[in-house]
């Protein structure tokens, strides 16, 4: 009797839940979001140190004649990391919105799983050690880097007999990121290449080729699709650990498979460019202040919105001071953090 | 019946628990004292450090002892024991593990009015040696107040939550703003201004010692005083009302004393908000939850991790030096990793 | 005089009223119930006599003072509060939790006095939990925790006892064994007791007092006798009741219900 009505009350917190989703907004959103994406790229691709007009991006995308220098600009330099910088842009949203699903924490993003510091640590290695690494080989340790940081994490929070508790993994995380953070430290320091290493850090699009495109976007899809048929379990799983148990959740598998997927997500975009972590962060809060609490939902939205905010990032990054470009990462955080502030004032925090 | 006879076996076991703790740790910083005072670039034998103590050295032995060692040394110890009891207090009001001086800013303020000060005004050296503290103290301080007002609401007050959450924007603004700054340094400014913000005991002075030690003699004794009140907040604001906490009044008063101690501290020693997260973590897992037990414990454990990060810093490398900051980060994760790992929550 | 008189109190925001124009009077030395469907406004009714929400006009008053004026120390040493949601925080023992409950008496620092010890003892000895006094609080089970928070409101050693739903996640027998020690407190102690509860037999059969709530107003107040009939179940929860007497107690039982559909009519047995 006592069991079956708990089992009730879940049920009902979970249909709570549910009803603060609102699909048509969602609807909405998903297309308005879809139709701005599509247009900021064509901007972003046209606009930059020489001014294309829209008619030759089209031809170049339709009709590419290897023979104008203004196509060749277009396709080996502004459009793969237009796309490089949407992709990143989704990656970072969609992994924060897992974070902060799975933690129940709402200052939760991929930096806390030591993707962040692993990343970072294995780049001041390289800057140290291999001074001369191709860009590609930079991108592939860091990403082992990030694999690293959120390797430990992962295996110390799952350690204890109780298993990895959200707090755990808040905690665990924290001191990663400094262990990780101080020694990367220490050796930028020592070696002098803390400059280099920040400018990095920074964060930056402008390498993207075509190659890394190649690479990177097939794991990318795969890992935006399984956050996506994780959402619901994400949903539950946001609700409470009691909650998704007594829903019959496997949250073992859950929560492994979520952090494959951060790991995916987030460290192929950190090593690519750089710790743009506020995306992340503030991603999903906007798009739960869109499209209510369900997961389902807040999955596309924040892929479509981080996609956005990057692009749009990258392009105020390219047109502020021509011909230098102004750190991606330090302009996102001047753009998020007006916005951020005005969340948390609005009793944002729910998660 | 004396209160001796009131207590419960587990209030006993738990002083002495305590007891214990205190005597180890007071063992181990001493030890940790007396390594630190024979560290260092020109070596003393412990005799020799021994015969300067008590003023039979040569006048290089106690320029040495006096003028370099034991004041930097000192400067670590309150230090540590500030930025530990500033955390402590921190998690305390906030109710988030992940609370430390850096949530209210503090590490990012500093950090940035010392790297202005150094990017428009002077080159780092030049400067007079009390500028630096000045600047960093303002810009902690100002950091703090402005995430204060930016969280406070009408009506409502500072609900920790908000606090933390504008804490974390702040912050990242403030760090956006210096990595643009970070670009436009030259190599010389910037590698002073990195030192800096990695956390080092740089201010080797009886001055700084002055300087730090009244916030400390004031603040210290303030909290632990307000220990029960702690105590209280940690059961969540409805128990707290109703056991007749002033909720709104004590937390803006705790608050104020956290900021005040980790910025003294963090104008001193750079960035070593570290310290501030893991000593309370330890602690409590030392001594339990009581604020009566971790916040005179955490002082303890904050003040060995600094001073042992300190002298190993200098040693590692001779003759350059690490910041201890990052030692601190090095020895102390590790340990706090195995800590989460081994115990139930 | 009323131990708390609840004077035209309006609660929530401005534009969206929870509570309008309350007033009520809690009985002295009585235990009073607090009934009504889920969202209602009880739980903000206790909550504001417990001054976590603030009115926007009106007051609340202890023993003839409106509350608001008061020293929330001297308040918190009249009256104690259970919340719904209390959690304790990992790593304290049942003894140094219940032992929290002295803070309003205490002065700044200083050791526990004797006179803490004795109430705090007392409290373990009343809610029988001496021998879990040394066993990390949250250990224990749902019960024994409940307890551990009825003890250290009594450890606070106040007149008047206000309880958001305590038996709420309590099997039967733990419902029980917490409703009449609350009951042996009143009787043995004269202490004021103020509870919500959802279950209306143990309403009825606890308390001497009950006040039935629907929509942000009282829709009636009395003894169970007056409060709990097949009109008022009908208004206030839109039940059918069935109602007998209670062979413990003189109060009325329902036996068992049905959704109201419209006018049917109810019977008494």
């Amino acid at each position: 009797m006592e069991w079956s009505n708990q089992q009730m009350d879940e049920k009902e917190q979970l249909r709570k839940v549910k009803e603060t989703a609102r699909p048509t907004v969602g609807i909405w959103i998903l297309s308005a979001g879809t139709l701005m994406l599509i247009f900021s790229l064509v901007l972003s691709i046209s606009l930059g140190a020489a001014d294309i007009d829209f008619k030759t991006v089209w031809g170049t995308v339709f009709n590419f004649n290897p023979e104008l220098v203004e196509h060749q600009i277009i396709w080996e330099l502004r459009m793969p990391r237009v796309i490089g910088a949407a992709i990143v842009g989704s990656c970072f949203a969609v992994s924060g919105a897992l974070m902060q699903g799975m933690t129940r924490n709402p200052l939760a993003d991929s930096g806390l799983l030591g993707l962040n510091a692993g990343a970072a640590f294995m780049l001041a290695l390289c800057f140290a050690f291999f001074p001369g690494l191709s860009y590609t080989y930079v991108i592939l340790f860091s990403f082992l880097g990030a694999a690293l940081g959120a390797g430990i994490v992962y295996g110390v929070g799952s350690l204890s007999e109780n298993g990895l508790t959200p707090i755990r993994l808040v905690l665990a995380g924290a001191a990663v990121s400094a262990l990780l953070g101080a020694l990367s430290e220490g050796i930028a320091l020592y070696y002098e290449i803390g400059q280099d290493l920040a400018f990095w850090y920074a964060g930056g699009v402008s390498g993207t080729t075509w190659s890394h495109l190649k690479v990177v976007t097939p794991w990318l899809c795969i890992a935006i699709l399984g956050a996506i048929a994780l959402s619901r379990s994400i949903t539950i799983l946001s609700l409470g650990e009691e909650v998704a148990i007594g829903l019959g959740e496997k949250m073992g598998r859950v929560k492994i498979l979520s952090a494959i997927i951060i790991l995916i997500l987030a460290g192929a975009a950190v090593s690519v460019v750089g710790a743009v972590s506020f995306v992340g962060l503030i991603v999903p809060h906007l798009a739960r202040r869109l499209v209510g609490h369900d997961y389902r939902w807040i999955i596309p939205t924040s892929a479509l919105l981080g996609a956005l905010l990057v692009v749009f990032a990258d392009l105020s990054a390219r047109i502020i001071n021509p011909p230098y470009e102004t750190p991606i990462g330090a302009l996102i955080a001047l753009i998020g953090v007006p916005f951020f502030l005005y969340l948390a004032r609005k009793g944002g925090g729910q998660v | 019946m004396t209160s001796k006879q009131w207590k419960t076996k587990s209030q006993l076991k738990k002083e002495r628990q305590v007891k214990l703790s205190v005597a180890i740790l007071l063992i181990l910083i001493s030890i940790c004292f007396l390594i630190s005072l024979n560290t260092g670039h020109i070596r003393l034998t412990p005799q020799e450090t021994f015969m300067t103590l008590i003023g039979q050295g040569t006048e290089q032995q106690s320029l040495i002892l006096f003028d370099f060692r034991l004041p930097r040394m000192v400067v670590a110890i309150l230090v540590g024991v500030g930025l530990a009891v500033s955390g402590a207090v921190l998690q305390g009001v906030v109710r988030n593990p992940l609370a430390e001086p850096g949530i209210i800013g503090i590490n990012a303020g500093a950090g940035l009015a010392v790297m202005l000060f150094i990017s428009f005004f002077s080159s780092a050296s030049a400067a007079p040696v009390f500028v630096m503290p000045i600047i960093a103290f303002i810009g902690a301080g100002g950091a703090a107040v402005l995430i204060y007002v930016l969280a406070y609401k009408r009506h409502e007050g500072i609900s920790p939550i908000r606090l933390v959450l504008t804490g974390v924007a702040i912050a990242a603004g403030i760090n956006a703003l210096m990595i643009v700054l970070t670009l436009n340094l030259d190599p010389e400014n910037y590698q002073f201004l990195a030192t800096w913000l990695a956390g080092s005991i740089w201010g080797s002075n009886w001055k700084f010692v002055l300087a730090l030690l009244p916030w400390l003699i004031i603040l210290i004794p303030f909290v632990y005083v307000k220990a029960s009140v702690l105590n209280v907040l940690n059961l969540g604001d409805e128990t707290a009302i109703g056991l007749g906490a002033h909720m709104e009044k004590e937390r803006r008063i705790l608050l104020a004393s956290a900021v005040g101690l980790a910025a003294a501290c963090v104008s001193i020693s750079g960035g070593i908000g570290f310290v501030g997260l893991i000593a309370p973590h330890l602690t409590r897992r030392l001594v339990g939850d009581k604020h009566e037990y971790i916040i005179p414990i955490s002082a303890m454990v904050g003040a060995l991790l600094l001073l042992a990060a300190d002298t190993l810093g200098r040693w590692m490398m001779q003759p350059s030096e690490i910041p201890a900051g990052i030692i601190v980060a090095v020895i102390g994760s590790p340990y706090f990793l195995y800590l989460l790992a081994k115990t139930k929550d | 005089m009323d131990a708390l008189d609840v004077n035209k109190i309006s609660v929530g925001y401005s534009n969206n009223l929870i509570i309008k124009d309350l007033s009520v009077a809690i009985p002295k030395h009585k235990i009073t119930t607090i009934v009504g469907p889920n969202g209602c406004g009880k739980s903000t009714l206790i909550k504001t006599i417990v001054r976590v929400l603030q009115v926007q006009s009106g007051a609340v008053f202890l023993e003839g003072k409106a509350i608001h004026t008061l020293d929330t120390k001297e308040v918190a040493k009249r009256m104690a509060v259970l919340p719904q949601t209390a959690q304790a925080p990992s790593g304290l023992t049942v003894f140094e939790l219940v032992s929290y409950g002295r803070f309003p008496h205490r002065k700044r620092m200083g050791r526990l006095t004797q006179k803490d010890y004795e109430y705090i003892y007392w409290a373990l000895d009343v809610t029988g939990l001496n021998d879990l006094k040394d066993q990390p609080a949250n250990a224990l089970s749902g019960g024994q925790r409940q307890r551990v928070w009825i003890a250290m409101a009594l450890s606070q050693g106040t007149d008047i006892l206000v309880l958001d739903e305590p038996t709420t996640y309590l099997d039967l027998a733990h419902q029980l064994d917490i409703l009449l020690l609350l009951q042996r407190l009143n009787k043995e102690e004269g202490r004021t007791i103020i509870m919500v509860l959802h279950d209306l037999n143990h309403a009825s059969r606890f308390s001497d007092y009950m006040i039935a709530m629907r929509d942000g107003a009282v829709i009636t107040e009395g003894t169970p006798n007056e409060v709990m009939t097949c009109d008022y179940l009908r208004k206030v929860f839109q039940i059918n009741a069935d109602l007998i007497s209670c062979p413990h107690s003189t109060n009325p039982v329902c036996l068992s219900y049905q959704l109201c559909k419209n006018n049917s009519e109810c019977k008494v047995i």
